[in-house]
């Protein structure tokens, strides 16, 4: 049976094996993007610290934001590649991700309002999409799941919007 | 109206089918003045007397009351312009001075209809009709003012439109109760004054009007209003059990306060609060000042709520809320369900229920408990932040805060109890949550308004090995889904199958 040591979630009924993964080259962009967030978020405490000017010795917080920062950078991107992961059933979809805060969901096909295909700067570098799985729900409204390639996003994007055929009124 | 629905749609008391245009009522321009003048001539007025009158001040002052007059000329132009009339199947709102616009809405789409009166427009009989359409949390259209029976027939017109652009089938009673005529619709619940006062004591918000006050007071202070000094005698110095006492009394003060102020706002807010349905709607009447009429089909509705608050419990009383696909604005809310009833008895919720949800039994459901170890879940969520906050206080303010520990077997009494309000039921066609220990809410969502359904784990759950099943609907708002917490990890992955498969094999949502 499944214990806490799996990185998956277990799903009754839900066989990890036919679940399916993000594109590999995903752990790259997140990378990149922590980066830039750590890099952004450094400078801001610097800036901060220059203006607020508090007690502490001037090394400390700029040191600690960054190394988390890096830390994030090295090992978050591979534990989260893992834990996504999507299924397209025959009556709904089936998307699971998170490191810490885990969450799965089912999303039936004939809840799909409509499904948009969404590629910022560093995706578009990559080669990757995203897709936003719209719903009339409101927690969860948009299920996105990025790190796709191209042509795979184009192509569940058809399969889902096909099964979904514009979704049930409210 | 000649034509052969001549026996079908009984006409409305005092107006026509409007399919010809129609303006609004001549007093709207005395309306758009006060609300000119509130929004420029009063800051001038203010403007000009606390800048002490210099010149500053007082081209502020005229500078706006200048300004108020192509406002005043633009709101007469408005409704000079402005025309609505309904043409198959479609409500449509000319309006504009410079640019016409023209906004159709089909009625198909029309969700809430509301007719909503200030005590200014009870007084001269006018109210003011909102429409509101799905999919959307702002007022669509806004007629204001409409005469009282030209907005209550166009209200009625819309609605039978509606019905008829759906394809619902329409018989001699879909005639909506207009002019106290109730014997066609089916009242539901009527509160009186004593009920009233009871749901204004026992509501939670007490509390929250309490903080309100004492916020609102707070900022009085800070107003460039100069009060004469008062001459107080030499004060003894004030010891600190005396300043404990003034400020547990100030805070007891403002408790008593917002009490009183709840209650009284109960009574006005909700006076003569009448519930009635017919057909497919239900309707709400209700307020002293401000007569609100507000109706909500039923088929919008997305989810109830049963709130017993801890005061209620005892006396075996609830209120209830509903959640709906873009709530009304125009309604006062302080949380973000619309009033279904204030107050209920418990042996009343089931029929009231039943009005909503016809094929729903809330008397025959059998609650099942989530997980044993929520408990220790819970008591961690408690006892960690009070034995944090008891060591930074200790750290810099005052060793004695330290005390504060002694708190935390308290909070294995305040996990216990909450857990034992968390359950859920699974009945034909609707899935149940209930939570909370201060509020307890129960939540009803029918099975075709389940729209996604998640299991979520915080890192302390996954600790723990529990989940908490996530009920997504389209209710808007800030609302918080329908959430069953804590389940047991098994449960919970099977609980999210289950609920799944009852959204899939629902009938169409609609």
């Amino acid at each position: 049976m499944n214990t806490e040591d799996t990185p998956a979630m277990a799903e009754a009924g839900q066989d990890d094996s036919a679940l399916r993964c993000l594109d590999g080259r995903v752990t790259l962009l997140w990378r990149v993007a922590m980066l830039i967030r750590t890099v952004v978020l450094t400078a801001i405490v610097l800036g901060a610290q220059g203006v607020l000017d508090p007690p502490v010795p001037t090394a400390l917080i700029p040191t600690v934001v960054a190394a988390l920062g890096i830390a994030t950078v090295l090992f978050l991107p591979q534990a989260r590649f893992r834990s996504w992961g999507y299924q397209v059933r025959a009556d709904d979809l089936f998307v699971r991700r998170g490191v810490l805060w885990r969450i799965a969901s089912v999303i039936p096909h004939t809840r799909i309002q409509h499904v948009d295909t969404r590629r910022g700067p560093l995706e578009r570098w990559l080669g990757l999409s995203s897709i936003v799985v719209y719903t009339a729900g409101i927690r969860g409204a948009d299920v996105t799941i990025p790190g796709l390639a191209r042509a795979d996003a184009e192509l569940l994007r058809d399969h889902l919007a096909a099964l979904g055929g514009g979704g049930d009124a409210v | 109206m000649q034509s052969c629905c001549a026996t079908t749609w009984p006409l409305s008391v005092g107006a026509a089918m409007p399919s010809e245009p129609h303006s609004l009522h001549p007093l709207t321009l005395v309306f758009s003045a006060i609300s000119v003048g509130r929004s420029f001539l009063l800051p001038a007025i203010f403007g000009g007397f606390s800048a002490g009158g210099g010149d500053i001040g007082r081209m502020f002052a005229w500078g706006l009351a200048f300004l108020s007059v192509p406002a005043l000329l633009y709101a007469t132009a408005k409704y000079a312009t402005f025309r609505y009339r309904i043409d198959d199947d479609e409500l449509i709102l000319d309006s504009g001075v410079l640019s016409r616009r023209r906004r159709v809405i089909p009625l198909a789409r029309v969700q809430n209809i509301d007719t909503h009166q200030s005590a200014l427009q009870r007084l001269t009989g006018v109210a003011e009709l909102r429409v509101e359409t799905a999919g959307g949390d702002r007022t669509e259209a806004v007629l204001e003012v409409l005469a009282l029976r030209d907005a209550e027939a166009l209200q009625a017109e819309l609605l039978t439109g509606r019905r008829v652009a759906l394809g619902t089938a329409e018989t001699a009673t879909d005639r909506l109760a207009i002019d106290g005529d109730e014997t066609l619709a089916q009242r539901l619940a009527h509160l009186r004054p004593a009920d009233l006062v009871l749901a204004g004591a026992t509501a939670n918000e007490a509390g929250l009007i309490a903080a309100v006050l004492a916020a609102a007071i707070q900022m009085l202070e800070q107003l460039p209003i100069r009060l004469p000094e008062p001459n107080f005698p030499a004060i003894p110095e004030l010891t600190t059990p005396m300043i404990l006492l003034a400020v547990l009394g100030l805070i007891l003060f403002f408790i008593l306060l917002g009490w009183f102020v709840s209650i009284v706002g109960a009574v006005i807010g909700y006076h003569d609060f009448t519930l009635t349905k017919a057909d497919g709607e239900l309707r709400k009447d209700y307020g002293l000042l401000a007569r609100r009429h507000a109706t909500i089909p039923i088929e919008r509705v997305q989810a109830m709520r049963v709130e017993e608050s801890l005061l209620r419990r005892p006396f075996r009383l609830a209120s209830l809320k509903l959640a709906t696909a873009g709530a009304a604005p125009g309604e006062r809310r302080r949380t973000s369900a619309q009033v279904f009833l204030p107050l209920a008895r418990l042996p009343h919720v089931a029929p009231l229920t039943a009005a909503v949800f016809p094929d729903f039994d809330y008397a025959a459901l059998t609650f099942s408990p989530v997980h044993p170890r929520a408990r220790r879940r819970a008591f961690i969520r408690y006892a960690v932040p009070v034995l944090l906050a008891a060591a930074a206080l200790a750290y810099f303010v005052n060793t004695n805060a330290l005390w504060l520990a002694v708190l935390t077997p308290a909070m294995y009494g305040a996990a216990h109890l909450h857990y034992r309000h968390l359950g859920y039921a699974l009945a034909p066609g609707y899935v149940i949550a209930r939570a909370g220990f201060w509020n307890r809410i129960t939540w009803i969502v029918p099975d075709n308004k389940i729209q996604t359904v998640h299991l979520t784990q915080t890192p302390l759950q996954r600790r723990h090995r529990l989940a908490t099943l996530v009920v997504d609907t389209a209710a808007g708002g800030t609302f918080k889904a329908a959430e069953v917490v804590d389940l047991g990890r098994a449960d919970g992955t099977s609980l999210l199958t289950t609920v799944a498969q009852r959204a899939i094999r629902a009938r169409k949502a609609g």
